[in-house]
């Protein structure tokens, strides 16, 4: 009666590759997709190691389990979710563990599962719908006998308890999804009310969240059929597996500028706004569905949501960054700011591809570093696409802005001397040897924007 | 009252495009050309490669801007319009060309709906994703342009032509949605620039008129008085007020009362008689409507609320067709009723109609008096006058019962007289099988008056306002 879990090969080699230190657990995150039918793992990643200060406590005898680091597990799945196109998620988390805590291993897994799922979906700006699965899986490996124990949860229901479900292992999972594609050009503004950084946050939230239902809502033609409807999304085509071609369909978005909460009004919404910003720019996206006879609106949903992500993710990212290293979103100067860019990489073995974003002073290097990290897999600097977006940006010199300041030539004069200073700044982290120079740069553009820029 | 063969379609594109703009000054000289900037920009939007226009309840997406392509291969550009209603999935189901039950008149032109949208797939360009800060305090405006686009074409004409017209239509409303916007601007406030459309005499046609939001008909005279000269109408009665608006066929009347149940009626078959009737809409009032049981009293109060709804639907007022109470509560204010007249369940005549219509609508009528009701044979010319220069519903009591005439069948050489009566007893649903197989609305003949009877006739007359 429980779920269906079909798992690639290749995460049954790496779960039996792992070895823990004797006495110790290992936790780590599944990904793959889940239909209303069946479900598809085809990733397994373990928690990448942390440095903490002081000594285990397991020394001090407290159990390994209780040593789990939740946040650190919960953080790694939300990193590892943003570099999932489309149609993929974490659908679930793996433990290993000696023998004797194979009885404890239920409840910290079922611990790990809801704090997890609910930091993930924190901050999303798309619902579920009544269909998606709400199930997550969780597997107890036994590091002695290698024993699989496979449960699910329902995280929808915080009383829920475990369900048995069936884990099996199949080659080539995924080996004939199609993929579905598409650029998306966007030019979103939106107004800041409230000058503190709280405000800020909530108005780019709102901000994006209204566009996120515009793509939600939209009309999509996928291979240039409509996509609305319980129809298959290939029709007639036979089940081959052994087929290495992964057809790419191409999808088309049409969006509307409907929104339900303007329509009744009579007169125009004003707002006194502090300021602006604007995010622009065409952001490539990908998403994958299964073959199972999927419907042609899962499909459509699982490009929407990854459009909405593939925006929302390098916007959050860019302010988080910002917040690391300047303190404040003082650091949003005006002007133009380039965000990371979205670059591709395959994932291991099963085909499918990754993806990552790109600050504008990182390299491939940079990338490949944080692949390794997240998703413990060593990727050829060459694999790493970084040809799907663009790196020129919109000339805010020459460019129309539909603003009436009286300043605006020496407001986008100064501009452009302090963009040449911007990309510098953004990333004056720990990936720069010269950070003194970065800070005498940051201390210079700071000045610069005070002098010109306010009024 | 001539049947066309052809069936024509009104394409009828709407959507929602958000108007948003940001003001250093709102008060300042430069706000308007930056509002005229932005109205320019949506322009430009709507003439891109990215629109499309889909057609609603079909499969059907047509790019109008891109020398024409269609997302169904066998309609092309020079596919006749009409070719396009084999693809709409009407709401029972079947496709429009089968329809269900005929009705016995024709009745009027198909509404082809279509909407607005923007592709964001397939850009352009390759722009790199940027974040741009813009920190100067701002009014930030943003407002809804609720278009709303006609175009009347026979079925035959091209797919293209349609498309282009709409495109050209689209345009142009957004112009003079830009002059409407600007002319009713204070600082920062903005009212919304709705379309209305209204059903013109030939030449003009199916004609679209922007009026503001909140701004109501009797602050728009001199607007009228522009547009009356300018479509050369006549400037004693409404074409233009909101209420004139025109009725797409294919929408329901949300109030759920029949409107001019008699157009399904077939004339009576009279030697060289001509036909007088009402003119404009109104909605059949009857017994037990609105959960007000007035059987056996409340006739003339049901036939003087026909009267109200045909003076509310021409534009001649705004106000709602009053209840029983109402009618009532006006005629104590008058003094023409002591006030434990409300809430009785007493009849009225013609005068008392003739006194609510004045008291409520500011609406004067002539009376009518009729000795014996074998005289109303006579008073063919009379009633054939008052349906060609004023045509509204006339109360006719007398006897026991109150009717409402909607028009005559009148030969001018033999006398003849048939009369087209609309029964206000009726007490069912709003079935207008029912209604006008068993005669509740029907015609006529003399001998249904009481011959003996005297009868008092009230003919409403139209107020000359435009």
């Amino acid at each position: 009666m429980g779920r269906s879990y079909f798992v690639d090969e290749a995460v049954e080699q790496y779960l039996g590759g792992l070895q823990p230190a004797p006495g110790s657990c290992v936790t780590g995150l599944l990904a793959g997709q889940s239909s209303p039918q069946r479900d598809f793992v085809v990733l397994a990643v373990q928690t990448p190691y942390r440095e903490s200060e002081g000594q285990p406590k397991a020394s001090r005898g407290v159990s390994p389990l209780d040593d789990i680091d939740v946040e650190w597990v919960t953080e790694h799945a939300k990193q590892v979710s943003r570099m999932l196109p489309g149609g993929l998620c974490i659908l679930g988390l793996f433990l290993v563990t000696p023998p004797e805590l194979a009885k404890d291993a239920q409840n910290s897994l079922k611990k790990l599962i809801f704090a997890m799922e609910k930091y993930i979906t924190k901050g999303r700006l798309w619902e579920l719908s009544e269909e998606d699965v709400t199930d997550r899986v969780t597997l107890h490996i036994c590091s002695k006998t290698k024993k699989t124990v496979c449960k699910t949860f329902d995280v929808k229901d915080p009383k829920s308890s475990a369900k048995p479900a069936d884990w099996k292992y199949q080659t080539g999972v995924s080996s004939s999804w199609p993929m579905l594609t598409c650029s998306v050009e966007v030019d979103l503004l939106i107004p800041l009310t409230g000058s503190s950084s709280d405000n800020t946050d909530k108005c780019m939230k709102d901000g994006l969240g209204r566009w996120a239902k515009q793509i939600e809502a939209a009309y999509c033609l996928i291979n240039g059929r409509q996509a609305l409807d319980d129809s298959e999304l290939i029709s007639g085509q036979k089940k081959n597996l052994k087929t290495a071609h992964r057809q790419t369909l191409p999808a088309r978005i049409f969006v509307s500028d409907e929104q339900s909460e303007l329509d009744e009004r009579s007169s125009a919404l004003v707002r006194v706004c502090s300021g602006s910003i604007r995010v622009r720019g065409v952001v490539h996206c990908r998403a994958y569905i299964h073959n199972n006879k999927p419907k042609a609106r899962h499909a459509a949903q699982a490009i929407k949501r990854d459009i909405i992500n593939a925006v929302c993710s390098r916007v959050e990212m860019f302010l988080e960054d910002l917040l690391i290293n300047e303190g404040s979103h003082k650091g949003l100067c005006s002007g133009q700011q380039a965000l990371p860019r979205r670059v591709f990489a395959p994932m291991p073995i099963s085909g499918l591809s990754v993806c990552d974003y790109m600050f504008p002073d990182e390299s491939t290097a940079d990338v490949a570093e944080r692949l390794k990290e997240m998703l413990d897999c060593e990727t050829p600097e060459e694999d790493i696409d970084t040809s799907l977006e663009s790196k020129q940006l919109f000339s805010a010199v020459s460019g129309s802005e539909t603003t009436d300041s009286h300043s605006d030539d020496s407001t986008k004069h100064a501009t452009s001397e302090v963009q040449a200073e911007n990309p510098k700044i953004q990333k004056a982290s720990q990936y720069y040897a010269g950070v003194a120079v970065a800070a005498g740069i940051a201390l210079l553009a700071t000045a610069t924007s005070l002098l010109y820029l306010n009024e | 009252m001539v049947l066309s063969e052809e069936c024509d379609i009104i394409f009828r594109l709407k959507a929602i495009l958000e108007f948003a703009c940001q003001l250093d000054n709102p008060n300042g000289a430069q706000s308007q050309s930056t509002i005229s900037k932005t109205f320019q920009d949506l322009q430009s939007k709507v003439s891109s490669k990215n629109i499309v226009f889909t057609v609603c309840n079909s499969p059907l997406l047509i790019w109008p801007n891109t020398g024409f392509q269609s997302s169904v291969e066998s309609l092309t550009e020079a596919s006749a319009c009409g070719d396009i209603l084999q693809y709409i999935e009407s709401d029972d189901g079947g496709s429009k060309k089968s329809s269900k039950k005929r009705e016995k008149k024709k009745s009027g032109p198909t509404v082809v709906n279509m909407k607005l949208l923007f592709e964001v797939t397939e850009p352009a360009g390759n722009e790199a994703p940027s974040l741009i800060q813009v920190s100067t305090q701002q009014h930030c405006v943003k407002m809804p342009l609720p278009l709303d686009c006609v175009l009347s074409v026979n079925t035959d004409e091209s797919l293209s032509t349609v498309c282009t017209g709409l495109v050209k239509a689209i345009n142009k409303q957004l112009a003079d949605m830009e002059e409407v916007v600007l002319q009713y601007r204070k600082g920062s406030s903005f009212l919304v620039p709705q379309p209305f459309h209204f059903q013109l005499p030939e030449p003009a046609g199916l004609t679209t008129v922007i009026y503001s939001a909140g701004v109501p008909d009797s602050q728009l005279q001199a607007v009228r008085e522009d547009l009356h000269r300018k479509f050369k109408l006549p400037s004693d009665r409404p074409y233009l007020r909101r209420a004139n608006a025109f009725h797409f066929p294919d929408a329901a009347y949300k109030d759920g009362y029949l409107r001019n149940p008699h157009i399904h009626l077939n004339p009576p078959n009279l030697e060289d008689a001509k036909l007088y009737l009402v003119q404009g809409v109104y909605s059949y009032h009857h017994y037990m409507q609105d959960r007000v049981d007035d059987d056996g009293w409340g006739c003339a109060y049901r036939s003087l609320q026909t009267i109200c709804s045909w003076f509310q639907q021409q534009g001649y007022v705004e106000t709602a067709v009053p209840t029983h109470t109402q009618i009532q509560q006006a005629l104590v204010d008058v003094g023409d009723k002591e006030p434990r007249f409300v809430g009785s369940r007493q009849w009225i005549g013609s005068i008392e109609v003739q006194v609510v219509l004045n008291q409520l609508l500011g609406v004067t009528s002539k009376i009518m008096f009729v000795s014996q009701g074998s005289e109303l044979a006579t008073k063919g010319r009379e009633l054939a006058n008052h349906f060609q220069t004023e045509g509204t519903p006339v109360m006719i009591g007398g006897g026991v019962l109150a009717h409402t005439i909607l028009g005559v069948a009148w030969s001018e050489t033999s006398g003849e007289i048939r009369f087209l009566i609309l029964d206000p007893h009726y007490t069912g649903g709003e079935d207008l099988q029912t209604i006008t197989d068993k005669g509740w609305c029907g015609w006529k003949g003399p001998e249904f008056w009481d011959q003996n009877a005297y009868y008092n006739l009230c003919l409403p007359q139209r107020p000359k306002i435009i």
